[in-house]
């Protein structure tokens, strides 16, 4: 296994592409996903393939990986017609995926991992041979992974790097990197670019799934643009701006991206969420939150900043009733009550008007086999006993349309609907019930620039007209500095510093790491 | 040229219905072939399966296997594979014959010079005449509140001897699967404890062998003239049917049992807490499956629990295990219940048709009981269980 071979297979056939789509079709119940769309990619390019939520480039990649087969179209790779019908056959032929989600089993170490995968794809090599291996290709790409450690105790960054490591182990030809790069803190990204270009200078290709318009910019160098299953272009990033591509992108709407700054309240009401000495548990048993002390004011967004794993997921889930809170309380005072919901339960805490943006959101906040309708009904605060269906279709019918939601009907199972118009259910199910809190954990994960703006907006505008005060953690600092009025940085568990909006962003981020 | 699987994204419609028709049919032509080759002719087995379909006693199967295919379709789609119909029934009897054997009536021992006195006073009815230590049964109360208890009590005990699998699961993880289906045999063994002691009866025949009284036959459910359903079956069914449907359509309950069968997380995302409705989902299911319990025992046609000799046939006539074939076949929907229940109960009937058919004609043959009634239901599960994998995918050429 060495990347000797596709060397000399580059020179020969240059400008053949490695990898060639041609007229592909794919519909799912109700949409049609893709719409003739075709895709070349060279040997030894960074080749994005940008899109909004929706727009096809999961079912693209997914048909290219084998996972979907498409209605029409033909694949080549390497010149040669081929099928693919699973994982398998594309790696096979070349092409590695690297998901945003680490396919990695957590009880074992990294090398076991790898070797575990190889005999899954029919190659059979020994956990030590792949720990050399390793070790080779770490120093060959400056990607230092220690083969023999758990994967459990890996950060996201690290798993994705060891994602990258199976793809070279894999003798990979294309590395594809499907919103890899999306949950990645900007210092973390820059070891990802720099390993592609890497992978690119000896000869690989790199397929990137972007919807992320700057990130598509700065390290490729050919752009395909897919909207709303058609390709809208392909583009050299050398002879392009960043302006045409985000023309491409969103066409007409791209006049909703430039509304300027949001609308704030200056003055602020009274304390409705107070928190006092909070402490709470990891999974793991050791304190994640070490007495953290706040309070938010009605129509007041208290942004909670840091880098991921400091302890603010365990308190977005303490807040929400979800996790015990070993000490210290939380209380709201709505309409002149105080009510203390310290441990009350989560179904107490969502029906006084709480709204929650989980984790992992897709996973958790939406259920695939189940409609539209069915996925806004299951909210206790929406539903009592007796459910009033005729109500819940308005709701959906209302929501579809304020979100743009992209779904041929409310009564559409989830499963049909792109990531982002599931997040786009979730996040419009949750602000209807937020009439006196929204508690949420990175909000905008995984959507485009134009509903990413909208969802902030929203918070924001809720948070103005109707007092609705928010506790947002983030991993997405720009997230955090645009829509908070307050700012706490979160390390080992505390507040570290707490920050009024108009702050400098390295002020913040100097707290986040010391 | 290649042959490929592709998973579908909407399951079929036309599969729907044809899958389990198709399996049916084939299951039959399967399972004429392995009567063929014992020995009993083709046209044989066809006719008495036919007359399964005809036979005025398949009422009382269909109404059980309403009752039981609606309980299991309950947990089945709540992803609780409750196998432990059986033993949720047998608790349901247990507890039912308790409020019949000792609460809503009472046996004693009375003189047998005083037994000519009981013949005709009301609420008495004499059970056992012996000219030693006669034995009569005294109401003690109405006994239509007498019937109504013990279909109360059958449920409360099935649902809770379901709670026990459904508690190891929801807070210990325990597969379902396995538990239930022990927690059967479990339910077999206490309830020959607890017939052969407990609630052992009075009677010459109760003391010569291992059982309880008879019944007060003003307990027994009534029969439909003709047949051998009663009406409160009938009832139970229809009321079952009526109100799970509606409380799939129209509550939040129905709605979070079955968000937890396609994903318990968003229950606990939205501030509901998915243990209690696995809890609730065992409950319910074991709930209906007491309530068929209660029903075989005070069929007038049985009265009585008798200890089990052999656990392939118990009390309950595994119906507990044949519901499971008309819940899949029913795709899980429960519109389709009623349907298959009848088919599955003709099937059931038709077979123990050809039972005693073979049995008096081919005696050299010596088949016996579940063995024989087993053959088509099972065949049609095995060859469902293939077919069913082309709901879920369809196989396309590729060239």
């Amino acid at each position: 296994m060495s990347t000797q071979t596709f060397f000399s297979l580059n020179e020969e056939k240059s400008l053949n592409p490695i990898i060639s789509a041609r007229g592909l079709w794919k519909s799912f119940p109700g949409v049609v996903a893709l719409k003739d769309v075709s895709l070349d990619v060279l040997p030894g390019e960074i080749h994005a393939i940008l899109g909004e939520n929706g727009a096809g480039k999961s079912t693209l990649l997914k048909i290219l990986y084998g996972i979907y087969v498409p209605d029409k179209g033909d694949l080549f790779f390497g010149g040669r017609k081929v099928v693919v019908t699973s994982p398998q056959d594309a790696v096979r032929n070349g092409l590695v995926l690297v998901s945003q989600v680490p396919q990695l089993i957590d009880s074992l170490t990294v090398a076991e991992n790898l070797s575990l995968s190889l005999s899954q794809f029919g190659y059979v090599s020994s956990v030590r041979k792949v720990s050399k291996f390793l070790l080779e290709k770490g120093r060959e790409y400056g990607v230092r992974v220690d083969p023999d450690i758990e994967v459990w105790k890996l950060s996201y960054t690290q798993k994705q790097l060891v994602e990258v490591l199976r793809a070279l182990l894999l003798n990979a030809k294309v590395i594809a990197f499907d919103e890899a790069t999306t949950l990645l803190p900007h210092a973390e990204k820059e070891k990802l670019y720099d390993f592609m270009k890497l992978f690119k200078s000896k000869g690989g290709s790199v397929l990137l799934v972007t919807h992320k318009i700057p990130e598509a910019v700065e390290v490729s160098d050919r752009i395909t643009v897919l909207r709303r299953g058609e390709v809208v272009g392909t583009v050299r990033t050398s002879e392009t701006t960043l302006d045409q591509v985000r023309y491409m992108m969103f066409g007409e709407r791209l006049t909703q991206l430039n509304s300027g700054k949001y609308e704030k309240l200056g003055e602020k009401g009274s304390e409705v969420l107070v928190v006092r000495d909070l402490w709470v548990r990891s999974d793991y048993g050791v304190y994640a939150v070490k007495g953290v002390s706040f309070s938010v004011r009605k129509g007041e967004i208290l942004g909670i900043a840091g880098v991921a794993g400091n302890g603010q997921l365990e308190l977005i889930q303490a807040l929400a009733g979800l996790r015990k809170s070993e000490r210290g309380s939380i209380r709201l005072r709505i309409n002149g009550n105080e009510i203390d919901v310290t441990n009350k339960g989560s179904t107490a805490i969502r029906r006084l008007g709480i709204g929650y943006i989980p984790d992992e959101p897709v996973k958790k906040g939406v259920s695939l086999d189940n409609s539209i309708e069915e996925n806004i009904a299951v909210h206790p605060r929406l539903t009592r006993f007796l459910i009033r269906w005729g109500d819940v279709k308005s709701l959906a019918t209302d929501l579809v349309r304020e979100f743009s939601i992209v779904t041929p009907s409310t009564n559409t199972k989830a499963k049909v609907l792109s990531g982002g118009n599931l997040m786009k259910v979730l996040v419009a199910r949750e602000l209807t019930v937020s009439k006196v809190a929204l508690v949420a954990y990175n909000p905008t994960r995984g959507l485009d620039e134009v509903s990413t703006r909208y969802v902030r907006r929203l918070i924001v505008s809720k948070a103005v007209s109707e007092g609705m005060c928010a506790v947002v953690a983030s991993e997405d600092l720009d997230e955090i500095m645009e829509i908070s009025d307050v700012i706490a940085v979160m390390n080992s568990g505390s507040f570290v510093g707490v920050f009024k909006s108009g702050v400098s962003r390295e002020e913040v981020e100097r707290v986040m790491v010391s | 040229m290649r042959l490929i699987v592709v998973k579908r994204v909407k399951t079929s419609n036309l599969y729907y219905v044809g899958i389990p028709v198709l399996s049916i049919l084939a299951g039959l032509a399967l399972s004429t072939l392995i009567f063929a080759s014992i020995g009993v002719p083709p046209d044989l087995f066809i006719s008495e399966i036919l007359a399964g379909f005809q036979s005025p006693q398949t009422l009382r199967y269909f109404a059980l296997l309403v009752i039981l295919g609606v309980a299991l379709t309950m947990s089945f789609r709540a992803s609780i594979w409750n196998i432990g119909a059986e033993g949720q029934m047998i608790w349901g009897m247990l507890a039912g014959g308790y409020i019949a054997l000792f609460v809503a009536a009472q046996s004693m021992y009375v003189s047998p010079s005083d037994l000519p006195n009981y013949a005709n006073v009301p609420g008495v009815e004499i059970i056992d005449a012996s000219p030693v230590k006669p034995v009569i049964s005294v109401l003690l109360m109405d006994p239509s509140l007498g019937k109504l208890l013990m279909v109360l009590f059958g449920m409360l005990a099935g649902g809770l001897w379901a709670l026990i699998p459904a508690v190891l699961k929801a807070y210990l993880d325990i597969d379902e699967v396995a538990s239930t289906l022990i927690l059967n045999y479990v339910a077999y063994q206490l309830f020959n404890h607890l017939v052969s002691y407990n609630l052992r009866g009075l009677s010459v025949q109760a003391r010569q062998f291992f059982r309880t009284d008879r019944m007060n036959s003003a307990l027994l459910f009534n029969l439909i003239s003709g047949t051998s359903v009663t009406v409160q079956e009938v009832l139970m069914a229809v009321i079952f049917f009526v109100s799970v449907v509606l409380m799939y359509r129209y509550t939040a309950v129905g709605l979070r049992l079955k968000i937890i069968g396609s994903n318990p997380q968003l229950l606990r995302s939205v501030g509901v807490d998915e243990r209690r409705y696995i809890l609730l989902a065992m409950f319910l299911s074991g709930m209906l499956a007491g309530a068929a319990g209660v029903s075989i025992l005070a069929n007038p046609g049985i009265g009585k629990l008798e200890k089990i000799a052999n656990v392939v046939s118990p009390p309950t006539m595994n119906l507990g295990y044949t519901a499971i074939l008309v819940s899949w076949l029913s795709m899980l929907d429960l519109r389709f219940v009623p349907i298959y229940a009848y088919i599955v109960a003709s099937l059931f009937q038709g077979s123990s048709l050809l039972q005693s058919e073979i049995n008096s004609l081919f005696p050299e043959l010596s088949l016996t009981g579940a063995a024989l009634t087993y053959i088509p239901i099972g065949s049609i599960l095995v060859v469902y269980v293939i077919l069913r994998i082309f709901t879920e995918y369809s196989v396309r050429i590729m060239r």
